[in-house]
């Protein structure tokens, strides 16, 4: 068993690293890692910007945001994916690639689950940080910049990254409309041996597993070293702060 | 303009007029009429609920008020403004919280430092150089580059009343600054308190520190009910109050 593992990688193991590049596209776990840094990286201001007009005055801003966020949430990713897949290049006649596709699907649903986090951590802070950033004339965007979001975004680092890694392992969807990631080497492999699915399938699963933790991992370590920074933290933000970081997946 | 006037406009920082306020129905602020000279020291005192944090968040407008004036030096405080012209109102009147509410994520340092920087544009050696300054005249020089967290609740208090000093206020708010202290750090945030008020500062404080009020104040505001029922300098108001609320809520703080 392990030695079919051990074979399978032996034969495959550029396969899965890089799809059919440079004969064809960008495969393989190269293009799972580019697709989940690109939509971590966007979906995370997105999500922030989402959140502050939710939590915006003006209802011109705040309502339709809230539309968005609550239908982006209630719909299955995989229904997201198709719609896109499907609908954009019949309304627009563009041929848009499926990992664009892709990419554009996650950062608008990722970004509309961490916006929920993102408002979370502002609302639990309390009005008392607001009220003093006020109270010293600073506008509500310095405020939100300089005085909020620096302890509304540290106290959700457990939160923000356990969305992080459902952004990863979504990107696991993009097979169902082709685009060449992990997965989809991973498929083609079985295709070709037809008789190992359950090692080909450990195989992938250990390499997710591996990005995943890492990701936690490197999480941990951050946080640890700004709760070190601030040493004795207290007042409305420690609650929340003083949870141990253990990441519990909401969209499992 | 008559001179005359001129001559009270420039003696008096904070004009209250015919102010009301209210949650939905019930009413918070009933008509309130009060002025507050420059160099003034005022106290607010009351029995709980009766609306004196509420006033007193009216004056910076943390709080909106139904109608009246609130006037700083002859500018209309609720008047309708660009937000940019409400910061700057703001940032001329300190104000002090009865949480603190220091920045967790900053040093003392930079809590003081900040708002120049961000909202004056102070350079930020300048600031940072003043901030330790402040600090030392709060006595708390040593914890310049100390967590809040660190921080004992009178620490953490004489940080936040340096932290709004930062911004040379012409004006101190008070709300209730020693009541989320323990008894034995009381003492050291009224000192501050207290030397502020003997270099000329204008103060508004809600406080329930009547020895601190008969000391300090030059006139008390005792408010019931959202209605300023008296107002009289200390040795008045202690010894021979008018209102028979007022004896009756001062009967209750001997008990």
């Amino acid at each position: 068993m392990i030695n079919d593992v051990i074979a399978i990688i032996q034969d495959y193991w550029l396969l899965l690293l890089i799809g059919q590049y440079p004969n064809g596209p960008l495969g393989g776990l190269a293009n799972t890692l580019i697709l989940s840094a690109l939509s971590i990286m966007l979906a995370f201001p997105v999500a922030i910007l989402l959140a502050l007009a939710r939590l915006s005055k003006w209802r011109l801003l705040r309502w339709p945001v809230t539309a968005l966020v609550y239908i982006t949430r209630g719909v299955p990713l995989l229904m997201l994916i198709l719609w896109s897949y499907f609908l954009v290049p019949l309304w627009t006649g563009a041929d848009v690639p499926s990992f664009v596709t892709m990419l554009t699907t996650l950062v608008v649903y990722q970004g509309a689950f961490l916006s929920e986090v993102v408002r979370a951590g502002i609302v639990a802070l309390g009005s008392g940080q607001m009220d003093a950033a006020r109270a010293l004339g600073h506008s509500s965007l310095g405020a939100m910049r300089f005085i909020i979001l620096p302890q509304a975004l540290y106290n959700m680092i457990p939160s923000i990254i356990s969305t992080f890694v459902s952004t990863i392992k979504d990107t696991t969807l993009g097979y169902v409309i082709n685009v060449p990631d992990l997965t989809f080497a991973a498929s083609q492999v079985n295709n070709q041996l037809l008789t190992q699915p359950f090692q080909v399938f450990l195989i992938l699963a250990v390499v997710y597993y591996a990005i995943c933790w890492s990701l936690t991992h490197v999480a941990n370590i951050v946080e640890r070293r700004i709760t070190r920074r601030r040493a004795g933290l207290s007042g409305g933000a420690a609650p929340v702060a003083l949870v141990p970081a253990k990441i519990i997946s909401e969209q499992l | 303009m008559s001179t005359s006037a001129a001559w009270t406009q420039q003696l008096q920082t904070i004009h209250l007029s015919d102010v009301c306020k209210s949650y939905g129905d019930y009413p918070v602020l009933k008509n309130i009429d009060a002025e507050v000279a420059r160099g003034e020291v005022v106290v607010i005192c009351g029995p709980s609920g009766s609306g004196k944090s509420t006033l007193i968040r009216t004056i910076n407008r943390l709080e909106e008020i139904n109608s009246g004036s609130i006037t700083l030096d002859g500018q209309n405080i609720h008047a309708a403004m660009r937000t940019r012209e409400l910061n700057l109102l703001r940032s001329r009147i300190g104000f002090v919280f009865q949480n603190f509410n220091l920045f967790p994520h900053l040093s003392v340092v930079e809590n003081v430092a900040m708002s120049p920087i961000r909202v004056k544009g102070v350079a930020a050696n300048v600031a940072h150089e003043k901030a330790l300054k402040l600090l030392d005249r709060v006595g708390l020089a040593d914890k310049a580059r100390a967590y809040p967290g660190q921080l004992s609740g009178g620490q953490q208090q004489r940080v936040a009343i340096a932290r709004a000093l930062a911004m040379e206020p012409p004006v101190m708010l008070f709300d209730e600054p020693t009541s989320a202290l323990d008894p034995e750090m009381v003492g050291e945030v009224l000192a501050v308190m207290k030397s502020l008020a003997s270099e000329g500062m204008t103060m508004i404080c809600v406080t329930h520190e009547m020895g601190f009020a008969r000391d300090v104040a030059d006139r008390i505001w005792f408010i019931d009910a959202g209605q300023i029922l008296e107002t009289a300098p200390p040795d008045e108001f202690f010894k021979t109050p008018r209102h028979p609320r007022a004896q009756r809520f001062l009967a209750d703080l001997r008990h």
